[in-house]
Order: C-alpha cells, then sequence, then structure tokens
C-alpha cells in the first residue's frame, strides 16, 4: 500500500458519508453541465433552424402591420441580395373553423428554391410547388399530426382573408419548422381577384444575401430603400430574429447559472464541513502519524488528495450522467419534432473539462482548509489535545 | 560530535542537559518540567514514573523529538534536536524512533501488515520490501497468523504488539513507549512488558517507557522518578523508590536512577 492507497482507504472508511457526499458533487456537477450545454444548445438550435444569409425584413411598426408586396421585388434588385420572397399570413383553419392549428403562409413559389437552399425539399417537390397553382408544402410535424401524405388534398378556410382554398400537398419540410405550411402566393391573389380584393402585401420580405460578409450592407440598403416610405422598415438575419424569442430563455439561462455558481458553493462548503469532520475524527491517527514522521507536506498532500480523489470521482459520475442523460434525449428527441431541438443539447469534450474542472475545484478548495489546519499544528500540540 | 564522543568515552545514547519545558495554556504559564539533566546508555530498558502530571509525557516527548525544550538541550544518538526544524525533525523520528501510545491508534481501514509497514513509506523502500519487513515485525510480536486482519478485530493486546511491531519496523535507535501498559488488561500488560523487554534483550534496542503500573518495574533496568516536574535525585529517588516497592509487594525492584 502506497501513499494512494492509504487515500482510498481513508476513503472508506465511512462509506456512507463518502457516498452522500459524493452524490451531492455529483449531482452539482450534473446540473452545471446540462445547463452549461444550454448557451451551445441554443446556439446549434439556431444554427439548425436560421441562417445568417437570410434576412428578414418586416414593417418597422410591427409584425402584424404589412409592407407594399413591391418591396420584394425592389429588394432583388439590391447589390449583393441573391434573391427575395414575399410571404403573408393566411390563418388558414383546418377542419375546426376560426381555429388556427399551425402557421400557414402564402409565398411566391419560383423562390421558394433560391431563398430556402438550406431546407432541403425535394427537387420533385419544388417543381410540383411551381407547377400546381393549388400545390402546398407542408411541415413534417403537421403532416405526422393529421397523418397527411404528399398527394392528399386538404381544404383551409382563412381567417384573415375571404377565401378557401383546396390544397395539394405536393412536398413534405423535413425540417424543424416543420409546422409550417406554405401554399402558392398566385393562387391566394386569384382567389382574392375573383372576389374584387388584391393581394398587393406581404408580411415578412424574405432576403437571401449572396456573402455573409455582405449581410450588414444589404439590411442597410434594405432600411435606406424604405426609409420615408409609406411602410418602413426593420431588417434581422434570421439567426437574430429567432434568437430573439430566445432572448428571455438565455436570461433565464444565466441566472440557472448564477444559481448554480451558487449551489456549487454550497456544495464546496458542505464537502468542506464533511473533511473537517473527518479530520476531526481523525485526529489521533493524525497525531500518530505525525509523531512516526510523516511531514506536514505529507499530511496535508494526503488530506488534500482524500478530498479531491472523492470529488473528481463523484464529478466523472455527473459528467458520465450529463453525457447518458444529454445523449438518451437526443434519441428521444430524434423521433420527436416537438422534442426535436433538445437533440442540440450535447454534453461535449469542452463541457466534460468544465465539469471535471468544477469537481477538481471543489475537491481542492473543501479540502484546503481542514487539511492545513491538521497539517500545520505542532505534533505534541495535536498529541497533548488528543490523548 | 558530542562532548562525551570528543572526549574519548563511550556516548550515552541520551542525554538531556538543563532541559526545561514551560508552556501557557490560557492565561496560566505551566512549567511541564524544570531543569532536568541525565544520561542514558544504549541497550537500555528504562521507564519513567511519577504522578499525573509530573512531566513524565514532556520528557518523553522532548526525548524523542516531539518536542522541543523551552530551555537547554537534548542530545539522541549524537544529534542535537534543538538544531533540527519541525520537518527535519519529523525526519528524524521517522529514523530513529519507534513510538508506542497508550491508546495503540492504529489506523482501522488498514489491515495489520499495512499500519505496521505505514513508517516504511516515509523510505524509498519498494512496495514488497515494506510488506515483507511488516510480516517480519509481526512475527516478531507473534501476531504473524493476524497479518491480514483489521484492528477492530484484535484484541486490545493485539492491537498494542501491532503498535509495538510498527515501532519496530524501521529498525530505529530507540522505542519510546507512553503508557503502553494503560488500556490493558493485566495479562496483556505482562504480555507487552515482556514484548518490550525483549526487543532490548533480542535485538539490542533501547526502550524508554514512562508508565504508571508498578508491574513495569520487573521488566524494566533503570527507574526515574518525577514529580512536579522535577527528575527526583538522591533521597527524594529513594523515597519515592521505596513506595514503589510496597505498592509492587516488596519484591526487589531495579535501583533509581537520576
Amino acid at each position: 500500500m502506497g501513499y494512494f492507497g492509504l487515500v482510498l482507504a481513508n476513503l472508506r472508511r465511512n462509506q456512507l458519508r463518502s457516498l452522500l457526499t459524493g452524490g451531492a458533487i455529483a449531482l452539482a456537477v450534473l446540473l452545471v453541465c446540462i445547463l452549461l450545454t444550454m448557451p451551445a444548445g441554443l446556439d446549434a438550435l439556431l444554427n439548425r433552424i436560421a441562417s445568417n444569409t437570410r434576412i428578414s425584413v418586416v414593417n418597422k411598426a410591427g409584425l402584424v402591420y404589412p409592407m407594399p408586396y413591391a418591396f420584394a421585388r425592389k429588394f432583388r434588385a439590391l447589390p449583393g441580395v441573391e434573391d427575395a420572397m414575399a410571404q403573408v399570413w393566411f390563418g388558414g383553419a383546418f377542419e375546426q373553423a376560426g381555429r388556427v392549428t399551425f402557421p400557414n403562409f402564402a409565398v411566391e413559389a419560383d423562390r421558394v428554391e433560391s431563398v430556402y437552399p438550406d431546407w432541403n425539399i425535394s427537387p420533385q417537390g419544388l417543381a410540383d410547388f411551381r407547377r400546381y397553382r393549388d400545390g402546398a408544402i407542408v411541415g413534417r410535424g403537421t403532416m405526422r399530426k393529421y397523418g397527411w401524405k404528399v398527394g392528399d388534398r386538404i381544404t383551409l378556410r382563412s381567417t384573415v382573408w375571404p377565401a378557401d382554398l383546396d390544397l395539394r400537398i405536393v412536398a413534405e419540410l423535413a425540417s424543424d419548422r416543420a409546422q409550417i405550411l406554405w401554399l402558392n402566393w398566385e393562387y391566394l391573389a386569384q382567389a382574392l381577384k375573383a372576389k374584387g380584393r388584391s393581394l398587393g402585401i406581404a408580411g415578412i420580405v424574405w432576403v437571401r444575401v449572396k456573402d455573409p460578409k455582405d449581410v450588414n450592407s444589404v439590411m442597410l440598403r434594405i432600411q435606406e430603400l424604405t426609409h420615408n416610405s409609406e411602410a418602413e422598415t426593420s431588417t434581422q438575419t434570421e439567426k437574430s430574429f429567432f434568437s430573439s424569442f430566445f432572448g428571455s430563455l438565455e436570461g433565464f439561462v444565466t441566472i440557472l447559472m448564477i444559481v448554480t455558481a451558487l449551489v456549487s458553493l454550497c456544495i464546496v462548503f458542505i464537502a468542506g464541513n464533511t473533511a473537517s469532520m473527518a479530520v476531526r475524527e481523525r485526529a489521533g491517527e493524525i497525531a500518530v502519524l505525525k509523531a512516526i514522521g510523516f511531514r506536514r507536506s505529507a499530511i496535508f498532500s494526503m488530506l488534500v488528495a482524500e478530498t479531491v480523489v472523492l470529488s473528481v470521482l463523484a464529478g466523472g459520475v455527473g459528467v458520465g450522467l450529463a453525457a447518458l442523460l444529454t445523449r438518451v434525449l437526443r434519441e428521444v428527441a430524434a423521433g420527436s419534432e416537438q422534442l426535436g431541438p433538445l437533440g442540440g443539447f450535447i454534453v461535449n469534450q469542452a463541457v466534460m473539462i468544465q465539469g471535471l474542472a468544477l469537481s477538481l475545484g471543489i475537491g481542492v478548495v473543501a479540502g484546503l482548509v481542514p487539511a492545513w489546519g491538521a497539517a500545520r499544528k505542532p505534533v505534541a500540540q495535536t498529541l497533548r489535545e488528543v490523548f | 560530535m558530542s562532548e562525551a564522543s570528543a572526549a574519548g568515552a563511550a556516548p550515552p545514547l541520551i542525554r538531556l542537559d538543563r532541559v526545561s519545558r514551560w508552556y501557557t495554556r490560557g492565561v496560566d504559564e505551566v512549567h511541564a518540567l524544570e531543569d532536568c539533566s541525565l544520561e542514558l546508555g544504549s541497550g537500555l530498558f528504562a521507564a519513567f514514573m511519577g504522578p499525573s502530571g509530573s512531566g513524565k509525557s514532556t520528557l518523553l516527548n522532548l526525548i524523542s523529538g516531539i518536542d522541543q525544550p523551552s530551555a537547554g538541550d537534548v542530545w539522541v544518538a549524537g544529534q542535537l534536536l534543538g538544531d533540527l526544524s519541525e520537518d527535519e525533525l519529523a525526519g528524524w523520528r521517522a529514523q530513529h524512533v519507534g513510538l508506542i501510545f497508550q491508546f495503540f491508534n492504529l489506523v482501522p481501514v488498514l489491515s495489520a501488515r499495512d499500519n505496521v509497514a505505514l513508517p516504511l513509506l516515509l523510505t524509498d523502500m519498494p512496495r514488497a520490501e515494506r510488506l515483507h519487513r511488516a510480516e517480519i515485525a509481526l512475527r516478531v510480536v507473534g501476531l504473524e497468523h493476524r497479518i491480514g486482519h483489521s484492528p477492530r478485530t484484535l484484541s486490545g493486546g493485539e492491537q498494542q504488539r501491532v503498535a509495538i511491531a510498527r515501532a519496530l519496523v524501521s529498525d530505529p535507535d530507540l522505542i519510546v513507549a507512553d503508557e503502553p501498559t494503560g488500556d490493558l488488561d493485566a495479562r496483556n500488560a505482562e504480555a507487552t512488558l515482556g514484548l518490550l523487554r525483549q526487543l532490548k534483550e533480542e535485538f539490542g534496542k533501547t526502550v524508554i517507557m514512562v508508565t504508571h503500573d508498578p508491574r513495569a518495574l520487573r521488566f524494566v533496568d533503570q527507574v526515574f522518578h518525577l514529580d512536579k516536574g522535577i527528575l527526583l535525585e538522591g533521597d527524594e529517588a529513594r523515597r519515592a523508590h521505596d513506595a514503589l516497592e510496597l505498592a509492587a509487594g516488596g519484591a526487589p525492584l531495579p535501583a533509581p536512577g537520576g
């Protein structure tokens, strides 16, 4: 048996106490690791659902205020713009009148491919969407929810426009925004025209920029273009457009991280208190070890090593559990559109290192004070106090 | 080099020169030992006796390098202990002193063999050699059949024998025992004292013991009496010795030292 064997033997001395202390540390590390996955997970989620080269243009007054449809054409002409697609809220209800159960928009069918090349819509689906005036592209979640399949026909009754449209599903959106339904802009325009109305407005215009580095200049040009017009606009990249939805969540994560830091601090105090108790209980043995020749540095190192080994082992368990938990979550999320975004919360190598570093820190800080107290006391004084 | 060796005579293993030890307890200054001088040759089994608070353990701590005197010099095996720092003293103790305590203080989570091998951790000896030596030490104290047992499964007498093996394992010049029979029944106390005597007889060790136990007097070569921090000499020592003889039932006892 060497020094390390002695450290391990001492950890086995009171197994229940070691187990409970280790459990508390493991739980804290597990919690911290899960929370550490959140910023990266949210970022991954944004990266999955949003693009940095796609810009949303909305009325500066708010999302519910429309813009002239002609803006889309003007944006297309701007330098650096690949294409632009107008979309307008259709607000169609399926089955239950007046109740919109999934988001549905009219979009410019011949612009979808160039504005959303990253959505991997099947070429056949895109071609059919352009070809069939009544074509619709539907998100996977909604397809599953209603048991639809490509080729099915459905009817949506608009809650906004005086139009009930019969639609033919031509493609499925295998995207995380898989609740959405797109119908052909021209189809809605003609339906409205038949009722003496025109579709001269757009709710959002999605502009795709050729080069990411031109995003800011294009956004500036769009704002200049619409400045002092009947509908001044506000622009955001798609990523920031969606991240604004997550903004409050990030604040929540920050609060959670602060709480977690405090929890970690509590764990340090708990582990430190446990270490102090252990040192007090073994005062006689420590005195004898010093008397038979163990130097202060050896006593100090062994006592700190005990808390460090316990803490790092517990931290390893915490990190492992966190990795397992997120892995299970990913597996579950892979089969569910609703839980899909949770698949982005991954305990990667950086999180593992941070978790283990935290457990190492807890071990060192918790062991420092009692070990120093036990080591620095002169051996004669220790023996007098104990015997 | 000590003065004695410089003069050409066989140097005493232990020499205390006007040693005092005092310390503060709260607002009081406690004089645990006053102006104590003595010399002890090697290969002796000596006992320090006296009532509680007489300074026996303080003297033992000074001789074993656990404590430092407030005044005076302590020489052991030619080393002036006052020259050593706390850490140097720890290293010196590991090499030269085997310690035995009243309450054994074995590490409960280690086997008897691992407990005995503990002092050898301080050496650069390979593990196999450490364990081999521990087994030999346990054989010397008659516990070779209890090598793998934990202290919890050993009797008080056996635990004290493990502690003696631990004191012996590093082959020190000096074995120091503080009330080694204080927590033992009569039979185990006799066995322990016999074992300490055996260390002196068979291995030539110098054994210094602090004890209240009059039985111990039958095993030792020399007895020193302390009272109120003073090492008794002359008539005072003789009177203390006579009182002990009476307590021991009138059996002839070794001559008083001091």
